[in-house]
């Protein structure tokens, strides 16, 4: 199909607003009267506490409000609601919100928050999941029948067991009879930070006359957040007004409710005044959120000729304090521990478990990087055991079109043997190592995924055209700095006939923006996308109708393209502004809703009872990397790394890049670089200094591969790709490492010192 | 102890009264509502606040206002003459190296440093001298193109 705007490179919408500073973050939320906030945070992993004096915080001057979580009651979470605003009369993790300051000044805010008084009454804590499901462990939260959840969050009263959930097909045992080998392998993941660089920040107003709250916020989710805090106050969703701000980096983190649980307890007592919050670095890296980490054991049968029979999985994920995102993320990824293979015998159970650290919650991934990293390192173990090359054992098991996903769901649009073939042939797969030179030694690894996305979810939108043709997108789809905005302008542009740069894409009020369900699950391009193609026809519809009143005409003779009316066999007729004002005289504007729900699709008919697992489109991703590691000193360079998407359609070709080299860098940063050091629970390396991310020095050549396999519902044949870029990364750089060196690393990060040790053994 | 303090930003002549612990980030931001320059870390591990001070790159939250005294100051809104974008403002929207947005301010003026120092620089140069700030969507590769098609597009 010809199209004008999709499939090209169209320059972001929000990259002007970005280079020339004019962007306005949470951080940069400056309002009349605003007040700023800090927060006393708990130096214990668990304690009681049995007294707060706030006395000393009321003697700074320009101290406004000093609260603790009694004087604002409520408990929220989007899954299960187990979660104070400010702790209350219990501290479960360090770092953990204990009291507030709002004051006329930052510094004196912290001023006062240092001087409140805390007596506490120390508790046993547990840090490892492993410790947490002992018999006799401490537990976290003794009453977990006490808290409002969602229907498919079992627990397991009297323990830190936070949901458990298990999925079986075919008849595991009888596969593992059948296999001729059966390999057991337990891998660990480690939690890492998202470090955006905007920390976490809110402001919120509280309004005495109505009760009503406005947030603003970075968040990735408003129309949900929105609903969480209505629900967690008792108050209706309108008097929670969400508006979002630009987001400086959020990979997950910014989807639920963190600096807005301070700002709003505070707004609550400033009077009126607005209060902001922003975190610290020092914060951001302790007290926010964090990829869950894990325990993984798998247990696979093959056949001799590499066929893969049964699988059977154990999960065990480390979940913090508090539910946050985690009954979903977990329960998602493991569904996906199967990886993309065909498997007839499977069994998996899932334990999400509560420890006394920092909450861990959504992270770029959403539990598939984790469960990839323990599929993909198997299958590197399996192939070298059976003597096959890892690339043939995985094209001879993964899936194809028309191939069913593990609840009998036909799977559609698979491009996977494509990014197999495609990401090996560009590292020279199969082609002799170069030899050792000195302390260094070369080897290529190779790792393959899928990802599904939440289903069904559903999403609005509204297009307005003005009398003079200027077109408004009203979204709830937030650009967290993926394109968001400039997808949906050229989808928009493209159904109506007009130019994106014609189309602005205002950040979300959740007072006005039709609902999304938000930013996560590589969602936006198909979800609220397809929402945009449908409005866009509706408008396209109403804009030929009107010209064909105004031009006198049959409306089915006439198109619009970039702007401009067509008559079928005359030509251009006039321009969409000129026909609008001819209508518009005394001014008016063209309003249409478009509406898409993944419910309901025939694509996801699956097996009897089990539809709940469907997912309306799944993404699949192969990386292949040459890695260089030095046996003296440990240290594994990257060198190459291909990277081959399916993402159904490029809307955007240079978003779609951006995706994958920024995704490939926080994936190599998460596997070498990054590790919380703890001690009894505190975070010891709360700096960027201590905590490394990668920087630009770290930049090997990446090459970014665009697979197109076209989706039947997709707009424009368009799926996803904001998540699934940075899994594959850890177990393709694992493999690469034991290619180079023979050494197999089954606990993340891959490091020198590990390196080191394995090389003596 | 407020002291107060004339200097240059973006060429246009400023003053403010600063406490002697005030930061140049915060004169930038707080004082004179430049938010364009953005704190990070706070700590200068970062990058993300660096500004340029007489033509050089500095961590703005490094810096004391008060030692910022009669010196030439350039943010990212100063880049902008007359309506035109600075080149380096044009080849990052146009290279796409602008994702979430938070680091270009910083990465836009470090590139411009480099560029008022070395027109031709090579992909080491560039590496060297954005290496100071973080990006974590990891534009990275986009940037070094962006500032390589700002360097040979100069003049221009």
């Amino acid at each position: 199909m010809e199209t004008s705007y999709i499939g090209k490179s169209v320059p972001r919408l929000d990259a002007l607003d970005k280079v020339t500073g004019r962007a306005v973050y949470s951080v940069d939320v400056d309002l009349p009267g605003m007040l700023h906030g800090a927060v006393l945070r708990s130096p214990h992993p668990h304690a009681r506490i049995a007294g707060i004096d706030l006395a000393g915080a009321w003697e700074v001057p320009g101290v406004r409000v000093a609260i603790t979580g009694k004087d604002f009651p409520f408990t929220h979470g989007g899954m299960i609601k187990d979660q104070p605003f400010i702790a209350i009369d219990r501290v479960r993790f360090v770092g953990e919100a204990v009291a507030a300051v709002a004051a006329e000044t930052e510094a004196a805010a912290q001023d006062a928050v240092a001087r409140i008084r805390v007596r506490y009454e120390e508790l046993p804590a547990v840090f490892d999941p492993k410790d947490a499901v002992a018999d006799g462990a401490p537990l976290l939260h003794e009453q977990q029948e006490m808290y409002v959840r969602g229907p498919n969050y079992q627990y397991v009263p009297g323990t830190n067991i936070c949901t458990i959930r298990s999925y079986a097909r075919g008849d595991v045992q009888a596969g593992f009879a059948e296999a001729d080998e059966v390999f057991e392998d337990e891998f660990y993941i480690h939690a890492v930070a998202h470090t955006p660089m905007e920390t976490h920040a809110a402001a919120a107003q509280h309004s005495p006359v109505d009760g009503s709250y406005v947030v603003w916020s970075a968040s990735d989710g408003p129309h949900r957040r929105n609903k969480e805090l209505a629900e967690a106050l008792g108050i209706p969703i309108n008097k929670v007004r969400i508006l979002t701000t630009d987001a400086g980096g959020g990979f997950g983190g910014k989807g639920t409710i963190v600096a807005e649980a301070p700002a709003v307890a505070l707004a609550r007592f400033a009077g009126g005044r607005p209060v902001r919050v922003v975190f610290s670095r020092e914060e951001e890296l302790s007290a926010s959120q964090t990829r869950h980490a894990a325990y993984l054991r798998l247990k696979t049968g093959v056949k001799r000729d590499g066929t893969l029979i049964a699988r059977s999985a154990d999960l065990l994920w480390d979940k913090g304090a508090y539910a946050s995102k985690g009954p979903e993320v977990t329960y998602r990824g493991a569904l996906t521990i199967f990886g993309p293979y065909r498997i007839p015998h499977l069994d998996v159970r899932t334990r999400l478990v509560y420890t006394n650290k920092q909450i861990a919650g959504a992270y770029r991934g959403f539990g598939t990087t984790q469960v990839t990293w323990a599929c993909e390192s198997q299958m590197d173990i399996i192939a070298h055991r059976l003597g096959i090359d890892p690339l043939e054992l995985r094209l001879k098991n993964c899936l194809v079109e028309n191939d069913k996903y593990i609840n009998g769901q036909v799977m559609h649009g698979v491009g996977l043997t494509e990014t197999l073939e495609r990401a090996s042939r560009e590292i020279g797969w199969g082609t002799p190592k170069p030899p050792a030179s000195g302390v260094l030694r070369r080897g290529k690894g190779i790792a393959t995924m899928l990802k599904g996305t939440q289903t069904p979810t559903s999403s609005q939108c509204m297009l307005t055209v003005s009398q003079d043709g200027s077109v408004t997108l009203l979204t709830s789809a937030v650009e967290v700095g993926a394109g968001q905005k400039t997808v949906l302008a050229q989808i928009a542009a493209e159904t109506i006939g007009v130019d994106p740069s014609s189309i602005i894409v205002p950040n979300c009020d959740t007072l006005r923006s039709p609902f999304d369900y938000g930013t996560t699950s590589s969602r936006v391009t198909y979800h609220n996308g397809n929402a945009v193609r449908i409005a866009g026809e509706k408008v396209r519809k109403r804009i030929l109708a009107i010209a064909g009143e105004i031009l006198k005409t049959d409306p089915a003779r006439l198109s619009l393209s970039r702007g401009r009316i067509i008559e079928e066999g005359v030509g251009e007729r006039a321009g969409l502004k000129e026909v609008l004002a001819k209508k518009f005289v005394r001014g008016g504007m063209i309003w249409e809703e478009g509406f898409y729900s993944a419910s309901g699709s025939p694509l996801l008919k699956a097996d009897q009872g089990l539809q709940a697992m469907s997912s309306i489109f799944w993404m699949f991703a192969t990386h292949a990397v040459e890695v260089e590691v030095d046996i003296e000193t440990g240290v594994v360079r990257v060198l190459k790394i291909a990277a081959a998407h399916d993402v159904g359609r490029a809307i955007n070709p240079m978003l779609c890049e951006q995706q994958i080299e920024g995704s490939v860098m926080m994936g190599l940063s998460n596997t070498l670089l990054e590790e919380f050091k703890m001690e009894k629970g505190r975070v010891l390396n709360h700096t960027l200094a201590d905590y490394k991310i990668a920087t630009i020095m770290d930049l090997p050549e990446i090459v970014p591969i665009i697979v197109e396999t076209g989706h039947p519902e997709g707009p424009f044949g368009a799926k996803g790709i904001g998540e699934p870029a940075a899994a594959p990364a850890a177990p393709a750089i694992a493999n690469a490492v034991f290619d180079a060196i023979g050494v197999r690393i089954r606990d993340l990060p891959i490091t020198p010192e590990k390196i080191r040790a394995a090389l003596k053994k | 102890m407020k002291t107060l303090i004339e200097l240059s930003v973006n060429d246009e002549p400023r003053q403010a009264e600063v406490e002697p612990q005030t930061t140049l980030l915060e004169l930038l931001r707080e004082h004179l509502h430049l938010t364009g320059t953005k704190e990070g870390c706070g700590l200068g591990d970062c990058g993300t606040c660096v500004v340029l001070v007489d033509g050089m790159p500095v961590n703005s939250c490094l810096v004391l206002a008060v030692d910022v005294r009669g010196r030439k100051v350039t943010t990212i809104e100063g880049l902008q003459k007359e309506g035109r974008l600075h080149p380096l403002q044009q080849s990052f929207i146009d290279e796409g190296a602008v994702q979430c947005g938070f680091c270009s301010p910083a990465m836009i003026l470090s590139a411009k440093a480099l560029l008022d120092e070395n027109p031709r620089p090579n992909q080491n140069d560039i590496k060297q001298a954005l290496s100071g700030v973080l990006c974590r969507c990891a534009s990275y590769k986009k940037i070094i193109a962006a500032v390589q098609a700002a360097a040979s597009g100069e003049g221009e």
